[in-house]
């Protein structure tokens, strides 16, 4: 069967590629796997990208916390990486595997006795910074677009993910609902264009694709 | 395989080469060759134009019908003399009453030597059989394909067709000579008679053979730093990878294609 196939245009690239393609972003572009309220992130920079506090009433300044991703790693399909129970990677989809670090500022108030007219109005600084770090499975799809002028981009989109070894369930629901909601916001800010993804060769317009198949995402075309 | 894998089958190679080669700049040269006896100056330019792309494992492009217009100038000087009779006007006397005989001088005119310019158009056609480069030159991958094989040249035009446009470019300039009139036609006859389909061949075929056979096609042509994304902002500049290796070839399975593959690193 040719590589072509009823198109003119083939391209594709392996999940080794894929995954170079994303440790070369997240090198480039740190700040995507680290995000930080103020008291952690001051400022968005190439490291890390600010975030608003958490804001709850009596707490001055909201809860500051930080997330902080490792670059994942994709799994196309078929199936190469283990994954957890639970977890199964369908025709069309990929895995990913990262691990995610939650921090907050564990801040002390004071109490008001004693004080003549001052409250406790302390600004954003770090006080105990406790973290944690979990291992995240997840499964997602690519999503695409593409124009008759040949342009056009995959991202990933996160579906479900999967934590390990938390109790009670029902606290492993909630962190997992909130993390896939991070990581499929990270992710899909992360455009990569399909020109990149056949290393430039062979302008087309797509006419099929892109999709994940053999360990890989392909596209084809017309030139 | 291959981290990166982009293949391209017959239809798309010949309307990838045909845009390739319509945006390669004209090419030109200039020089002197015989033209038959004669000594011709020429500047010649021209450009190509595709024909149909037939793509051969492992690693042959061929391209039927390889179409190169080109235009020449030619310019050469004859020496009429050596194609016309000497013309003399003979020694004529007459007899004169009391002063006698009296005798013009043998007049005998010799033929110029005559500057011909001569512009030609015209085209040829050649089959190419294609080889497959790959190198790393400048910090850029480029995959060019590059003539192995010509097949015969064929002009356009035939080349007796060619000999009439000279023998009309050498008509006007022969009517500006005083007396040449009754021999017009035997110097142009003997002109391009002199020049000679072999004289013409031999002339046009060594000046039009080398821009074919010197000819590279441009396929692919990436740095090896390649850039992923461009900057967007202060905080989110360039994304780069490494185009490690490059190799191109043609692949055989239910249709031809040409395959070109890929390693990358971050």
């Amino acid at each position: 069967m040719s590589l072509t196939d009823s198109a003119e245009v083939f391209g594709s690239i392996h999940e080794t590629a894929l995954n170079d393609m994303l440790h070369a972003f997240f090198s480039a572009r740190p700040r995507y796997l680290r995000y930080g309220s103020q008291a952690f992130a001051p400022t968005t920079t190439v490291n890390e990208t600010s975030i608003s506090a958490i804001p709850f009433p009596g707490i001055p300044g909201g809860i500051d916390w930080q997330v902080t991703f490792q670059i994942p790693g994709v799994d196309l399909f078929k199936q190469s990486q283990a994954l957890p129970a639970g977890l199964t990677l369908g025709p069309g989809q990929f895995s990913l595997h990262t691990t995610v670090e939650l921090c907050v500022n564990c801040v002390q108030r004071r109490d008001d006795r004693g004080n003549t007219g001052t409250k406790d109005r302390r600004g954003h600084h770090l006080d105990q910074v406790t973290c944690t770090k979990l291992g995240v499975f997840g499964i997602g799809h690519i999503d695409s677009w593409n124009n008759s002028n040949g342009d056009g981009a995959v991202r990933l989109r996160v579906d479900t993910v999967e934590l390990v070894d938390i109790t009670p369930d029902a606290l492993e629901t909630v962190l997992e609902c909130i993390i896939k909601m991070i990581l499929d916001a990270v992710l899909s800010q992360i455009e990569l264009p399909l020109k990149a993804l056949r290393a430039g060769a062979f302008q087309l317009v797509v006419t099929n694709g892109p999709e994940i198949d053999d360990d890989r995402i392909k596209v084809f075309g017309n030139v | 395989m291959a981290e990166i894998i982009a293949a391209i089958d017959e239809g798309g190679a010949s309307d990838l080469l045909s845009d390739a080669i319509a945006a390669m700049p004209p090419v030109a040269s200039s020089g002197s060759g015989s033209l038959g006896p004669f000594t011709a100056g020429y500047s010649v330019q021209g450009h190509f134009t595709s024909g149909s792309v037939d793509l051969i494992a492992p690693s042959t492009v061929r391209i039927d019908h390889l179409h190169f217009d080109w235009h020449i100038d030619l310019s050469f000087q004859i020496d009429l003399d050596d194609f016309l009779p000497t013309f003399c006007i003979p020694q004529a006397c007459v007899d004169i009453p009391c002063v006698g005989r009296v005798c013009t001088p043998r007049i005998c005119l010799s033929w110029p030597t005559i500057s011909v310019s001569v512009p030609l158009d015209d085209f040829a056609e050649a089959s190419a059989d294609f080889g497959i480069n790959v190198s790393l030159a400048g910090g850029n991958w480029k995959v060019q394909i590059v003539v192995q094989n010509v097949s015969q040249l064929q002009f356009g035009l035939t080349t007796a067709a060619v000999l009439g446009l000279i023998a009309v470019a050498v008509t006007p300039i022969l009517l500006l000579i005083p007396f040449i009139g009754p021999f017009i036609a035997i110097a142009v006859d003997a002109i391009i008679a002199t020049i000679g389909i072999a004289g013409l061949t031999g002339f046009l075929g060594p000046i039009i053979s080398p821009f074919i056979s010197g000819l590279k096609i441009p396929v692919y042509d990436q740095p090896k730093h390649f850039k992923v994304l461009p900057a967007s902002g202060p905080n989110d500049p360039d994304v780069f990878i490494e185009l490690d290796s490059v190799s191109a070839d043609v692949q055989h399975s239910n249709e031809d294609e040409l395959v070109l593959s890929v390693d990358i690193s971050p």
